[in-house]
């Protein structure tokens, strides 16, 4: 597979985010909890998450199905269908970026050729207050800020691709007016100057493009003065939606923009998803399983294209996935999800390398390797424990070859167990509780394939 | 399979539908009792009678007189209606404007209605306005309709006193022209604001009483096809976007979720001119319905022949067209069987 | 809530002899009290005032539930019992037969149902059992069709061709895997007709072809219609409320079960 593959395009990003990353996240996740009510009590799917990605980084964060990480994505962007779902805690700071003013977004030394830059805090400038956290970058916590800010925000700087293309593309429409709502929503203004438009005659064709305007409206918008107007607004816009498309390397795109979902395979599909996700250049992309509906084949191509044009742009990727496998080519850090709670954090080569948590320990062990002798995956007993209202224990003591005592009473903390910053939350590492079995007494990967 | 094909193959088959309700309904005319018997009376003498039976063939072998009847139906000729003692082509085009313009004025309200309500509703899942469109869907669905417009006129004629009964006031109704029949668009050629007046009047009851069925399965269908529609990725994919909740539910969620609203509002129009026959009868009111209720008290097979012919192949037309629409409106349709 | 409307609908039904004075000689017949016409409610003797012609309201809504019930039961069994055969010879069989069957099944669904009934009731003539009749030859082939569609789902399922493999005879696989897993739409269907069956019969009825002076809704309301714009209220209100109650009832069931026999479904 050539997403393993060391000079592909998606592995040569892995590991080598820009300087800036160590200082200030772009996205700081605190404490996140999300609630579902149902029949039987409430459900917490997402039970105290607090995950950092930094600028350009790519972060993946696995779990199996059920785990709460599709949830944390979708939270981010404040898609948790409510009710039944509730945010129940937490934080989701957010630092926006703009273009560079040095080089106006073509790409310079100071922002390391991403043409962007962390926006200054509008409270102190940049220097650093109590509303940016020090930070001295304008910040946000998306789970707070009003729904039309939000809608700033959706699509324009936090960008997200779905598990299946052809449940998110809406069936009745082209996949050029899919495109053209990103566009109209966030860039109607360029547009419009781009067709070489007056801001008078712009302001109406503005809420025409974004099909925004009353009955009336859209009727005058169809008049002649304004009909040619707006052809020629129309006219950026199909090139606008051309080359977001072209990037994506779809051959032909003046054709695929005229066509219907279910005329397009699902490869294609997903590369249309990743054209309207990139549309504005976001800070963040969000990919929820982005291959885990596509063929095999298909895969691979996919993954180093979104990792082509996360280099080039400097994008942040949040990597949604329940196979370690697939994350381990493409990602600077991973985050393993267990229960609604993080199970460990930290580099992926140190988690690939050397995991702590016993829960990833168990799911490296099932992952099959060439050379492996039959026979011999090793599975995790039990199953995911329920999460309506959750006694405070690890919650994976159920599972744990390891689990002492201890396992069931305490909630352990997500402490960092290997500096820098490789995080797991486990008892067995914690000096001051008293279990019986030590690290050190724990077998290790090599030893238990 | 392309739309067209698909289209073509209906087409196809439409014929071979009609003729098959056509014999049905001609099946229908000859079984129990004599087909003329509306047109025999006691004082006839014998060689009157065979007379009326060599007029109408009914001596000849059932075959021919299937072709006989149906040649006659082609040429438009449906036979002498006894209720209304003249011929069916005479009298059926005014009693269809009749009952065209209270199904159609129904027909509006109910999809108008049903759709808004649906939309409403389903995106408010859960909450007060869904509970109450839920409650009024299934009472709408188990509402006798008879029963529905009584109450109405108890409470409008009988205690209130405001609302009328038949079809028009029949002063205004010499007063002006009825080149169409259908007294609305009678009343606006004629430029008369009152006629217009008194044909809507006449008409609310009516189409409330007839329209509450249908606007019910209406409001329920759209209801449960835009909650599911709400569930699909794609409306999340179109919040991802920053569209606001208001375009998100319009021009994604319900555009889909109308898609299989069509074909209840296509399979309502049977319910609409059932419904007319009850309606027709409660509000005294002179269109098609009636004048088959009446027919069928008086066993007069012409015009009830002419009348399940006329409805069954205007139905198939009308079924015909929602299923294309639905082909052509739905792309993830896969068509065949 | 619909299931305590319904036990309460057919108890009322089952113990009409006991709960009312049977008429004689027949006592689907409304009794007629010549001493005492169109009395409001609260008459002695007549608790829910009588109609035009002296029949007591409250013993044609205790009968017409008699009436009701055999309507419905009679024509739901005959309709499923027909629907099933016709249906799973179609499904089952498939080829020639299923596409003779199935346009035979497109002609009779190509005429709206009320229509079809009314006209089938108008030749035979106006009675009970010919309205049984006329709702039952139109009714059979929502059975068929939906039979057959069941069929042939379950059909394709593995475990039809697991049989086939053991080398179960086709009768035999028929009866014992693909029929039992066909039925549970029917069970649906048949409870939610069980009301409009009343309503579609109450409807023919009320337009006048069941027997005069039979105890049965669609009569009453027909009877009690005359006499409304003299203000005679009672007599269509309290008939029309029951079969509005007997279909409505019905409905919350159905609805219920296919709630709870299509969990995809809930709550949509």
């Amino acid at each position: 597979m050539s997403a393993t593959d060391p000079t592909s395009p998606a592995s040569m990003h892995s590991g080598t985010g820009p300087a800036l990353a160590e200082r200030v996240p772009l996205v700081s996740v605190e404490g996140l909890r999300v609630h579902f009510t149902s029949k039987r009590g409430v459900v917490h799917a997402v039970d105290g998450v607090t995950l950092d990605i930094g600028d350009g980084e790519t972060v993946a964060l696995v779990g199996e199905t059920g785990s709460g990480k599709s949830v944390t994505a979708k939270s981010l962007l404040r898609l948790i269908p409510r009710p039944p779902g509730v945010i129940a805690g937490g934080k989701a700071l957010f630092r926006s970026k703009m273009p560079c003013p040095g080089c106006r977004g073509a790409g310079c030394v100071d922002c390391g050729q991403t043409g962007r830059v962390g926006e200054p805090c509008t409270a102190c400038a940049g220097a650093g207050c109590g509303v940016c956290g020090q930070s001295g970058r304008s910040t946000v916590d998306l789970l707070t800020i009003p729904e039309d800010e939000l809608r700033d925000i959706r699509g324009n700087r936090i960008a997200m691709i779905f598990q299946d293309p052809g449940k998110a593309l809406n069936p009745a429409l082209t996949i050029r007016a899919q495109i053209a709502e990103v566009f109209a929503e966030h860039r109607s203004d360029e547009l419009v100057s781009e067709a070489g438009l007056d801001d008078e005659s712009g302001r109406l064709l503005r809420r025409a493009v974004r099909n925004r305007g009353r009955f009336f409206e859209r009727r005058l918008g169809s008049l002649p003065p304004l009909r040619s107007q707006r052809r020629r607004v129309d006219a950026v816009l199909d090139g606008r939606i051309v080359e977001a498309l072209a990037d994506t390397r779809i051959p032909n795109p003046v054709k695929i923009m005229r066509s219907y979902p279910h005329e397009l395979s699902g490869g294609m599909k997903q590369r249309v998803m990743i054209a309207q996700a990139l549309a504005c250049d976001p800070d963040l992309l969000i990919a929820d399983e982005p291959t885990t509906a596509l063929d095999v084949t298909i895969q691979a191509r996919i993954l180093d294209l979104i990792g082509e044009l996360q280099a080039r742009r400097g994008t942040s990727v949040l990597y949604i996935s329940h196979d370690l496998s697939l994350v381990r080519g493409i990602a600077d850090r991973a985050a393993v999800m267990y229960a609604g709670m993080l199970a460990e954090v930290g580099p992926a080569e140190q988690i690939f390398a050397d995991p702590l948590h016993p829960y990833t320990r168990g799911l490296l062990a099932a992952i099959p390797t060439p050379g492996m002798g039959r026979g011999r995956l090793a599975a995790i007993e039990g199953t995911v424990p329920e999460l309506i209202d959750p006694p405070p224990a690890c919650r994976f003591h159920t599972r744990c070859p390891h689990a002492a005592t201890a396992c069931a009473r305490t909630d352990p903390p997500l402490a960092i167990r290997q500096p820098p910053d490789h995080r797991a939350a486990c008892l067995l590492y914690d000096d001051a509780a008293e279990v019986g079995e030590r690290p050190e007494d724990m077998p290790d990967r090599s030893a238990a394939s | 399979m392309q739309v067209r094909d698909y289209v073509a193959r209906r087409l196809m088959i439409l014929p071979l539908l009609i003729v098959g309700t056509s014999i049905i309904v001609f099946a229908l005319s000859r079984v129990g009792g004599s087909p003329i018997a509306i047109y025999l009376s006691h004082e006839m003498t014998a060689d009157e009678v065979a007379e009326i039976e060599e007029r109408y063939g009914v001596n000849e072998p059932l075959p021919v007189q299937y072709l006989a009847w149906a040649a006659g139906a082609l040429r438009g000729d449906l036979g002498w209606s006894g209720v209304s003692s003249a011929p069916v082509r005479q009298i059926f085009p005014k009693k269809l404007a009749a009952s065209a313009e209270l199904a159609v004025a129904a027909g509006l309200v109910a999809v108008a209605l049903g759709i808004s309500l649906g939309t409403f509703a389903g995106a408010r899942r859960d909450r007060w306005p869904d509970h109450f469109a839920r409650i009024f869907s299934i009472s709408g669905a188990s509402m006798p309709v008879f029963w529905f417009g009584i109450l109405l006129l108890i409470l409008f004629w009988v205690i209130l006193g405001i609302a009328p009964i038949g079809r028009s006031d029949p002063g205004v109704f010499a007063r002006i022209a009825h080149p169409t029949g259908v007294y609305t668009i009678d009343a606006i050629l004629a430029g008369d604001a009152g006629a217009l007046w008194d044909a809507i009047w006449h008409l609310i009851l009516p189409a409330i009483t007839l329209g509450y069925g249908t606007t019910a399965i209406i409001t329920r269908m759209m209801r449960s096809s835009l909650v599911e529609e709400l569930g699909e990725d794609y409306v999340d994919a179109a919040r991802a976007k920053g569209l606001p909740e208001r375009i998100v539910l319009r021009r994604h969620a319900r555009r889909n979720a109308l898609i299989p609203t069509v074909t209840v509002v296509g399979l309502s129009f049977g319910f609409l001119l059932q419904g007319t026959v009850v309606v027709e009868i409660i509000f005294r009111y002179p269109g098609l319905g009636r004048w088959l209720a009446d027919a069928v008290l008086r066993g007069d097979r012409a015009t009830i022949m002419a009348y399940v012919l006329f409805t069954s192949v205007l139905f198939l037309l009308i079924n015909l067209i929602v299923d294309v629409l639905y082909a052509y409106l739905d792309r993830r349709v896969v068509l065949g069987e | 809530m619909g299931l305590i409307i319904i036990v309460a609908l057919v108890g009322m039904a089952l113990l009409a002899p006991v709960l009312t004075v049977p008429n004689t000689p027949d006592p689907a017949q409304m009794p007629r009290d010549w001493g005492a016409l169109n009395e409001p409610p609260g008459t002695p003797g007549h608790p829910l005032g009588t109609t035009t012609s002296g029949g007591d309201v409250l013993y044609g809504l205790i009968w017409g539930a008699r009436t009701s019930l055999k309507l419905s039961v009679i024509v739901v069994s005959i309709t499923v019992i027909i629907g099933t055969i016709i249906g799973s010879l179609a499904g089952f069989l498939g080829g020639r037969i299923d596409t003779v069957l199935m346009r035979i099944v497109d002609v009779f669904l190509s005429i709206p149902e009320l229509i079809f009934a009314l006209a089938i009731a108008a030749v035979l003539g106006p009675s009970l059992r010919n309205i049984i009749l006329a709702i039952a030859a139109v009714f059979w082939v929502k059975y068929a069709r939906l039979i057959r569609g069941q069929i042939i789902h379950v059909k394709q399922n593995e475990y039809v061709d697991a049989a086939r493999v053991i080398g179960d005879s086709r009768l035999r696989i028929y009866l014992k895997d693909i029929l039992p897993n066909s039925m549970t739409p029917l069970v649906v269907q048949a409870t939610l007709d069980m009301g409009h069956v009343v309503l579609i019969g109450a409807t023919l009825s009320f337009i006048g072809l069941a027997e005069a002076g039979l105890a049965e809704w669609g009569v009453l309301v027909s009877e009690g219609q005359t006499g409304i714009s003299a203000g005679r209220w009672w007599v269509s209100l309290f008939a029309g409320g029951m079969i509005f109650l007997w279909s409505l009832a019905f409905n919350l069931v159905g609805d219920a079960m296919r709630d709870v026999l299509d969990p995809r479904m809930e709550g949509r």
